[in-house]
């Protein structure tokens, strides 16, 4: 029987619109959250890029009042607050996170109102449960070009400061030594980051998008002894978190009856179990003296 | 259909005055406060009503917006005033309409009776579709139910609500036959829809609907669907294998646009449905006449009707 539904899955799976319109937009996301997220667990900014995905549910939420694209909506919102976040520029830790707590109980409550109006006056179904918690199987098919649009620039904003961004991360003096404008590096990152939690946003909701965003780089961090291996088996689990969530999901229909289960729920439990192996192999190795893993930088 | 604020008014004022002669007459009885008040949760129950009560009952609706999903309601302040006056309140009930069960309770009243017409029509709880004012057979009894509360209030004017009771069930005709035609024509028709709302009419006349149904109620909670329902229902219109797509006015998301497209671009006709009684112009008899008209229009001529005029 499991071969027989194996295969079934696997005939229906890949020919279902609904789930390649998924894998696209899910691994576009996964990608970009996988590198952005990296430099943003090491510059210890979590906390921000979460209060950044859950600011951009106003604008997903302001998007179906408007009636337009959901992640331009995700987009416009993420980037003005990361234009904010990173103009205040405040130096000490405590204010920042006070200031970043400030603003994303700011983001929500103007999505608790944009989400109400969705309902009462636009009278769309579900909004809060797509915008907050995702709905990939919902994607309009249209929205793919657009959003590997969007991971392609995210991408290629992260390689070109990603020289600068590490050497500023590890020393603000050392970078200034070497030319680096801190500010604009900084402010470049800001804007990946707000790429990364609109994709991030609109594949497993405002809410869940930190899962995406610090989960896969978090894992690759505690096993990974250098950036570039950080990097790639940051972007494996985040893949393979993605996609087998979507294919669980999508085997769900057959366990229960005739309902799936969320796909936002399959691709967090993936990311979470990553974190624990991860943790445990990080663990494993403390005991012997081998070179210290890169995560001197821990999750906030 | 409903009393103008203005009388409402002038015979709260007179009760009002009445109440104080009466206090100060010494004997000061329960305040009488003109004709007994009755709420229709939804529109088309309080159109019932109306048509069977007024002019010597006052008939209220809740959710009157057609824009507005009823299923997400909120309820105000003012909705619990309208309760707390109410001698008869109709309810949908399976969960339709569970926001009002608190209200009710929170402002009790001896006299008042609440009419649940899911268990009326003795459907399970677990019964999946709420829209039960689709289903030829739901009106006149409630119309029945409503004549015979009124009467128990009103015993001066029972025969005048029985009559009109009996008055309503006879206006239903024209549409009972057009049903009726319908399927002696059409009987079998595929059909493809978003949400269930017109689901129990479709039956009645015959129409089979190929939606799966989990997807039809992920729609209408506005929960996650299945990819292999959405396949399902996007390979019913991409290959015609539906007649006719019958969409819900008002109730929108993203799937269900795109679904619309897909319709609109494989020349499937499409008949908007409403959740609530569109208004002005119609009345309860009216407004289903005129969704049976669209949904002939679409079968026997492909022709599309989107929204409901006046």
């Amino acid at each position: 029987m499991g071969a027989i539904s194996a295969f079934g899955l696997m005939g229906g799976f890949w020919s279902n619109q609904p789930v390649r319109v998924a894998l696209a937009v899910g691994g576009g996301a996964a990608l970009v959250c996988a590198v952005v997220g990296l430099s943003t667990v090491m510059r210890r900014q979590a906390f921000a890029g979460h209060a950044l995905a859950d600011v951009s549910g106003a604008g997903g939420s302001a998007a179906y009042l408007l009636g337009i694209n959901p992640l331009f909506g995700f987009l416009g919102m993420a980037a003005g607050a990361a234009g904010v976040m990173e103009w205040a520029q405040v130096r000490d830790a405590r204010e920042r996170d006070l200031l970043t707590g400030v603003v994303l109980g700011a983001g929500l409550g103007l999505a608790a109102l944009l989400l109400y109006l969705d309902m009462t006056v636009r009278s769309v179904s579900g909004a809060a449960i797509t915008v907050l918690f995702g709905s990939m199987f919902t994607i309009p098919p249209s929205i793919v070009p657009v959003a590997l649009a969007v991971a392609a620039a995210a991408l290629v904003a992260s390689a070109l400061i990603f020289r600068p961004l590490l050497v500023s991360t590890l020393s603000v003096d050392l970078a200034r030594a070497q030319g680096v404008s801190v500010r604009t590096t900084a402010l470049i990152h800001a804007m990946a980051l707000a790429l990364a939690v609109s994709l991030s946003a609109m594949t497993v909701g405002a809410i869940l998008s930190t899962a995406l965003l610090i989960g896969p780089a978090a894992a690759a961090l505690r096993v990974a002894r250098r950036p570039a291996s950080a990097l790639v088996l940051a972007a494996l689990i985040g893949l393979v978190a993605t996609w087998g969530g979507i294919a669980l999901a999508y085997q769900s229909y057959y366990w229960t009856p005739g309902r799936g289960w969320p796909v936002s729920f399959f691709i967090v439990m993936l990311i979470i179990c990553a974190y624990l192996v991860a943790s445990g192999i990080a663990r494993l190795r403390a005991g012997a003296p081998d070179a210290p893993p890169l995560s001197g930088c821990q999750e906030h | 259909m409903r009393t103008s604020d203005r009388t409402r008014w002038r015979r709260l004022i007179l009760a009002g005055l009445a109440g104080y002669v009466a206090l100060a007459a010494g004997c000061a009885p329960q305040a009488n406060h003109g004709p007994p008040v009755a709420i229709g949760v939804e529109s088309q129950y309080a159109n019932v009503l109306s048509q069977v009560g007024s002019p010597y009952v006052t008939v209220r609706a809740i959710e009157t917006n057609p824009n507005t999903d009823p299923h997400d309601f909120e309820a105000s302040p003012a909705v619990a005033r309208e309760i707390d006056r109410a001698s008869l309140i109709v309810e949908n009930g399976l969960g339709y309409d569970a926001w009002i069960d608190p209200l009710i309770a929170a402002v009790p009243r001896p006299d008042r009776r609440v009419l649940v017409v899911s268990r009326l029509l003795g459907l399970p709880a677990d019964t999946v579709n709420p829209h039960l004012w689709y289903d030829p057979r739901t009106m006149p009894a409630v119309a029945r139910a409503a004549a015979a509360a009124f009467a128990a209030m009103d015993p001066a004017h029972a025969a005048y609500f029985a009559a009109n009771a009996r008055r309503f069930d006879a206006s239903l005709t024209p549409w009972r036959q057009q049903i009726a035609a319908f399927r002696a024509r059409y009987a079998g028709t595929p059909v493809a829809v978003t949400e269930p709302v017109a689901d129990l009419l479709l039956q009645a006349a015959g129409c089979r609907i190929l939606t799966p149904m989990a997807l039809q109620l992920a729609l209408m909670n506005g929960t996650d669907p299945s990819p292999q329902d959405v396949a399902t229902e996007q390979a019913l219109l991409r290959d015609r294998s539906v007649k006719v797509f019958v969409y819900n006015q008002q109730v929108t998301d993203a799937l269900t646009t795109s679904l619309l497209q897909l319709a609109r671009s494989e020349h499937i006709p499409v008949v908007g449905v409403y959740e609530t009684m569109p208004q002005p112009g119609y009345d309860y008899q009216r407004w289903m006449v005129a969704q049976m008209r669209a949904l002939r229009a679409a079968v026997a001529r492909g022709v599309s009707t989107d929204t409901l005029g006046q």
